[in-house]
């Protein structure tokens, strides 16, 4: 595989929390590539560190030591400006809680990166209008999160995580609040949106049948124990 | 840079205010706070402002506008030369030959020093209010008045003096401590000096009174022997007095609107926690830190700017009513107004209110800092 082909490379990514005694490492020596265009699952026990690995994936962490690479560039010099600017540009994230602003509509929060990025807020409106309307929230734009149901919330989710049309969608348990229907809807859409936005995306999840479904999938096993693809 | 995005979101944070009760009924006790606070400060500053007023409307009313004195000694050279070139440089102006000095004034009641004032505009002898209560003369009445110049007799040296016929009573000069005896200029040549010399030339313009130290000045450019005071200098004192009055009312009351930033501060600390979770998600969208602290200056700067413009509307129309009404009425005699006088002095309206908002600012950037430093993943964590 070409250097170029690349999106996310880890390279010997550790990360522990606490001092002293509370201390407690979580990743130790970790390895990882996905490529462009690839559709990875991460999978493991719960407390294994996957929400972990995915923050350090998307910038909204530090790793205590290793690298961090997205699309080539080294994240590690990067201010806390520019990792800001550099999550609004070319990252998307989904939550297993969907993390919508109760105080915005289902309009409002889908075009929130498109403000938080300087863009008019006419644009801002209209694109998260037409992307609402491709996850078949048209009927819902002025709706609060507390007048949408679990899974209309987590497409509003997606919907913000796609707006500023990002290289790379990160996924935490994406469905893992959702019942059975609403959980295939979810993933059925982020699936389809990937394929049509050529995205690469890194879903985290518990559901073996929607890992099945990826690309790839990396298992990860507790510090100090082999992870890897299986 | 753009800030519309932080505007949105504090505009939208404090509407949805009203969805989340607790947070809701500190913001607007914070609000109240802050909002009570610019009420205290600006009626009480204008409450000083009408009492200040009525001072320095006095002033101007009651005492001379400028003066010109020898530059040393007490006597004035060429005093006609000098009224004749004011007079027909500042013909608007009036100009009185004037002459002070202290003296003991000396009734059947009692003996008390004074301050003897010789003017050329006065024609019959007054005393002030303060000078006859002590006296015991009430509205007319014969005194003595020794004055500290000697003439020699067969018995020795003796006090000159002089009786006098008090025949109105005035009001008293404002800053003036002791009382005042006014006569005509000769009289007070004769008791204080014993010639015909002059001390001063006092003048007055009521249409520019503040001013008129400064014409003056002009005037007499380049002519050696005179000082020209004008009000500042004149009254130096007094406006002293009052002004480090209004700055230290300013400094009592401001510590109000101190207490209520405090709360505000706790309030914005408050909404940063239970907006724990909205931060993480908002910097994982690419919100910069920086913006962050952006977005809770502009929360705080908007409970304080609610607080401070209702605060200092009711302000002003509290003094402006109080004012008008005369609703707190004052004895008779003892002020010179009939009602405690309230004026609202807008310059000083917008001091208090950027005052509120200064620490408003203050108050929502210190908590703005914690939230700001945190990585985002933080506050995901802990959902």
């Amino acid at each position: 595989m070409s250097e170029n082909n690349v999106m996310i490379r880890l390279r010997g990514i550790s990360k522990d929390y606490g001092e002293g005694d509370a201390r407690v490492e979580v990743l130790k020596g970790l390895d990882l590539e996905v490529n462009k265009g690839e559709m990875l699952a991460i999978v493991g026990p719960s407390g294994v560190g996957k929400s972990t690995l995915l923050h350090l994936v998307g910038l909204l962490d530090r790793a205590n030591g290793g690298l961090v690479e997205l699309d080539g560039q080294d994240t590690d010099a990067l201010n806390g400006s520019e990792r800001a600017r550099l999550r609004n540009k070319m990252l998307g994230f989904v939550f297993q809680h969907h993390h919508l602003l109760d105080e915005l509509d289902a309009r409002d929060n889908v075009a929130l990166p498109m403000r938080i990025a300087g863009r008019p807020a006419t644009q801002a409106r209209q694109e998260a209008e037409a992307l609402l309307d491709t996850v078949g929230l048209s009927a819902r734009l002025t709706h609060f999160p507390d007048q949408l149901s679990g899974g209309e919330q987590q497409r509003v989710a997606v919907a913000r995580a796609l707006v500023m049309r990002p290289q790379l969608l990160l996924a935490d348990e994406p469905t893992g609040n959702l019942d059975r229907a609403a959980s295939d809807g979810v993933f059925r859409l982020i699936r389809d949106l990937h394929t049509e936005e050529s995205l690469t995306s890194v879903i985290v999840t518990h559901n073996e049948e929607m890992a099945g479904q990826c690309d790839r999938v990396f298992k990860l096993a507790p510090a100090g124990e082999l992870s890897g693809y299986v | 840079m753009t800030l519309r995005a932080e505007f949105h979101l504090a505009r939208r944070y404090l509407i949805g205010l009203r969805r989340r009760t607790n947070v809701a009924t500190v913001t607007l006790i914070s609000l109240v706070g802050l909002g009570l606070g610019v009420v205290a400060l600006v009626v009480t500053l204008a409450l000083l402002e009408g009492f200040q007023s009525s001072i320095r409307r006095d002033l101007v009313e009651h005492s001379m506008h400028a003066q010109v004195r020898p530059a040393s000694g007490r006597v004035l050279d060429e005093v006609n030369q000098l009224a004749s070139l004011l007079h027909s440089s500042l013909p608007d102006v009036e100009i009185v030959r004037s002459l002070r000095g202290n003296c003991l004034v000396a009734s059947t009641v009692d003996a008390v020093p004074a301050l003897l004032v010789g003017r050329s505009d006065v024609e019959s002898v007054m005393a002030d209010q303060v000078l006859a209560a002590r006296l015991g003369i009430g509205a007319t009445g014969a005194v003595d008045v020794i004055s500290p110049r000697q003439r020699l007799t067969p018995l020795g040296p003796v006090p000159v003096r002089a009786r006098v016929d008090v025949k109105e009573v005035g009001v008293t000069e404002p800053g003036a401590e002791g009382g005042v005896l006014r006569v005509p200029l000769e009289v007070a040549q004769r008791i204080l000096w014993g010639s015909a010399q002059v001390e001063a030339l006092d003048l007055k313009d009521l249409s520019a009174p503040w001013r008129l130290g400064d014409r003056v000045r002009r005037v007499l450019e380049g002519r050696d022997g005179v000082v020209v005071l004008g009000m500042d200098e004149l009254n130096r004192p007094l406006l002293l007095a009052l002004a480090l009055e209004r700055i230290l009312i300013f400094v009592a009351v401001g510590l109000i609107l101190v207490v209520a930033a405090l709360n505000l501060l706790c309030n914005v600390a408050m909404v940063a926690a239970e907006k724990r979770r909205d931060l993480a998600v908002l910097t994982s969208l690419g919100l910069e830190p920086v913006r962050v602290r952006r977005l809770f200056l502009l929360l705080g700067l908007g409970i304080g700017a609610a607080g401070a413009i209702g605060g200092a509307a009711v302000g002003v129309a509290t003094a402006w009513i109080l004012d008008a009404t005369g609703a707190l009425p004052l004895p008779r005699g003892v002020f010179v107004v009939s009602s405690v006088p309230f004026s609202v002095d807008p310059m000083m309206v917008a001091k208090v209110v950027g005052l509120a908002l200064i620490l408003s600012a203050v108050a929502s950037w210190l908590p703005s800092r914690v939230v700001a430093r945190r990585e985002p993943a933080e506050g995901l964590r802990y959902e």
